[in-house]
């Protein structure tokens, strides 16, 4: 059964982030929650020290394998292939979405609601509201700087602000929880900076050529 | 030990899926058209031009217009290979002339972009009250029914695009299909029983003395408005060397032959000499008339359509340009940062307070809504792209002054160069010949008003970009990244850390 702490991962939290907590539809063009959960699944790989980023260029930094087989997935594709980040989040934004709802779905936290219509595709939905609801409050330290924040929470909170979901994020924060959401990202590593910046220009390219 | 990875491998399967997801040359070509709205031109702006101006030069200027930004395209997709937010004139501006000239570009832009999207409710509201009043029995005044277009944008403006754009495509094909039938049919009842080309002549171009192409220029490059936007794709493109180029080449083309064609189509049937005079007397009817019965119903019931399209079109352009110019810190952040469904929510709504003002002060005032509205900002709005179109030929010569990129000397250098030279002496003739562009008389201040608009905005735009470079180094060095103004802010961020 899902719990209220999450699977640790920011990409689940991310996912759960840009859908409704009860009935699963999405806060976000499909293409703008793509791009976001393709930089998560990146950030997991940072967060892990399997690799680093440097001027849009990914380094390998450990072999280990991660324990989870998705994020294992990604490991081996950017160890396959040499391209830039940009490259990457655009290559993976393409299945991301539906890649992190499976992982969701075999934690317990997503299940497949097929749809009464039959021209609709089925959605996933959340199997505990309270639960689905919960890493936006795991973000919210992001916001706050009286409260302790952890890497990965300022992580989840800049993607999410990144990809289009400060509006759904900063109401929960007090008065001036932008300039501090700014001043926490502004504190991360380097590689977690830049890959909340290129994720932000990543969604900012799709909206300015109209891509959604 | 980390091990950088470089060199992208060629033809690997993540570039192959990249290129897949990609656009291909009907995509672009499809998404320029699809916000150039034909019917609008043709049924809008040509009659009124015919009336207004009195000139019949139109067919021919389409034409010569097309030559000209064909050769002003060669530097402009050359340049697009070389810049980041190469789909604003803006960022070419500040590439080439520097970043304060940018900044006084990119409010001409706002500006220019601006009156045109307003200036197309002087249009619908009137032809929407005639369809009404005709068919439905419903008696408004214009301002009524461009509130209510005006209502509506403002709603979809704040939705999310790709609704809006499956509508377009769908229209778009069915305008050019009217129009050419309608061409079709004018051609085959010409007025006197033959075909004139003396409106496809250059002379024509001349026929009340120099000046006069200024002022067709103007209504002809109004035409082309959107072709310059191929670029905004050039990162999404498949190939952004071949297929920016071509869809660009291949949407001036089209466009040419169609406004040209059904220009003179519509000379044609009323006859040169009296085209002038039944444009006057039928407005957007000129080309209605061409064909009759259901073809003339569907024509008139597109042409609302269009200009609808239109200006959703350019109220989108509008808050793109707000968003990307917010993300930027050159104009308020709020004006980038996008709502909860990713659209620019206060971008689009400061576009729609603009509209609901014009609308009402043109009510009020009781202006003519379809020459004082439509026609004038229109065709200022038109002015205003042609004086970037003239900043931007400049800017590709500096830019490729500095370095040569691996261009050639057409591209870089002969062909922005004689771009350059026609356009600017275009935007002289345009502003020394303003008055019959309008339709008024030469002591009128209008003539003068609107072309100093942006001498205006151009003044107060050099002055905030020097303000930003003395005041906020931070946000005059981003001028022009557009979309990776994030990664532009990130750098600024790395360089306080080292320091």
């Amino acid at each position: 059964m899902a719990r209220l702490t999450g699977t640790g991962l920011v990409a689940d939290d991310l996912y759960l982030m840009a859908h409704h907590e009860v009935t699963g539809r999405p806060y976000l063009h499909h293409r703008a929650v793509g791009v976001g959960l393709a930089g998560a699944l990146l950030a997991e790989l940072v967060l892990a020290g399997n690799i680093r980023i440097r001027a849009e260029r990914i380094a390998v930094a450990g072999r280990a394998a991660p324990p989870d087989e998705l994020a294992r997935t990604v490991l081996g594709l950017v160890l396959s292939e040499r391209h830039l980040v940009p490259d990457w989040l655009a290559f993976l934004a393409r299945s991301a979405e539906r890649d992190v709802a499976q992982r969701l779905e075999r934690q317990d936290y997503l299940t497949l609601a097929g749809s009464r219509r039959p021209w609709r595709a089925d959605r996933w939905v959340p199997t505990d509201a309270d639960c689905a609801f919960a890493p936006l409050f795991r973000a919210q330290a992001a916001l706050d700087p009286a409260k302790p924040v952890t890497v990965a929470g300022a992580t989840l909170a800049g993607l999410a602000a990144a990809c289009g979901l400060g509006p759904r994020l900063l109401p929960f924060g007090p008065k001036g929880a932008r300039r501090c959401l700014d001043e926490t990202v502004r504190q991360l590593a380097p590689d977690l900076r830049e890959l909340i910046a290129l994720t932000q220009a990543a969604t900012d390219r799709l909206l300015l050529s109209q891509r959604f | 030990m980390s091990r950088t990875q470089s060199q992208p491998t060629r033809q690997s399967h993540v570039s192959r899926a990249l290129a897949a997801d990609r656009l291909g040359i009907p995509a672009v070509l499809f998404f320029v058209l699809a916000g150039v709205a034909p019917l609008t031109v043709v049924a809008g702006v040509i009659p009124t031009a015919y009336q207004t101006t009195g000139l019949t030069g139109i067919p021919a200027a389409f034409i010569a217009v097309a030559l000209i930004l064909a050769i002003f395209a060669v530097g402009y997709v050359a340049m697009t290979r070389h810049i980041t937010n190469s789909g604003a004139f803006y960022a070419f501006i500040s590439n080439g002339l520097g970043r304060i000239t940018g900044v006084a570009a990119a409010l001409i832009a706002l500006l220019s972009y601006s009156f045109l999207q307003v200036g197309l409710y002087g249009a619908f509201g009137p032809g929407a009250a005639a369809e009404a009043a005709a068919h439905l029995g419903l008696h408004a005044a214009w301002w009524v029914w461009a509130l209510g277009a005006w209502a509506l944008i403002a709603v979809l403006g704040l939705l999310r695009v790709d609704i809006t754009g499956w509508v377009l495509g769908v229209l778009l094909t069915a305008e050019i299909l009217v129009i050419f039938a309608e061409a079709v049919s004018g051609l085959v009842h010409p007025s006197g029983g033959h075909i004139g080309f003396g409106t496809l002549s250059p002379a024509d171009l001349t026929s009340a003395g120099f000046g006069t192409f200024g002022v067709l220029a103007v209504v002809a490059v109004l035409g082309f408005v959107g072709f310059e936007q191929a670029p905004v794709l050039a990162e999404e493109a498949r190939n952004a060397r071949r297929t920016v180029p071509l869809a660009t080449y291949l949407a001036l083309g089209m466009i040419a032959v169609v406004y040209a064609g059904a220009s003179w189509a519509m000379a044609v049937h009323a006859g040169q000499s009296r085209v002038v005079a039944a444009a006057a007397q039928q407005g957007p009817g000129l080309l209605f008339g061409l064909g009759g019965g259901l073809l003339s119903s569907t024509a008139q019931f597109l042409f609302l359509t269009s200009l609808f399209a239109a200006a959703l079109a350019f109220h989108n352009v509008v808050w793109r340009y707000m968003y990307a110019l917010g993300r930027e810190n050159v104009l308020p952040a709020a004006l980038g940062r996008t709502g909860g469904n990713n659209i620019p929510k206060t971008a689009s709504l400061v576009q729609s307070a603009t509209g609901l003002v014009v609308i009402c002060a043109y009510a009020i005032a009781g202006w003519q809504p379809m020459t004082q509205l439509f026609f004038w900002l229109g065709t200022t709005g038109g002015f205003g792209i042609l004086v970037l179109l003239a900043l931007t030929a400049i800017a590709v010569v500096a830019f490729f002054g500095r370095y040569s990129h691996g261009e050639g000397a057409w591209c870089r250098l002969v062909a922005p160069a004689l771009a350059a030279i026609l356009l600017t002496l275009i935007v002289v003739l345009a502003v020394l010949n303003y008055s019959t562009l309008l339709g008024v008389g030469r002591s009128d201040p209008v003539a003068w008003e609107f072309p100093a608009s942006y001498a205006a905005v151009g003044l107060i735009g050099l002055g905030w970009g020097v303000l930003l470079r003395v005041k906020r180094p931070h946000v005059y060095s981003m001028i022009g990244l557009g979309a990776h103004a994030a990664t532009g802010h990130l750098a600024r961020t790395a360089g306080e850390v080292s320091r």
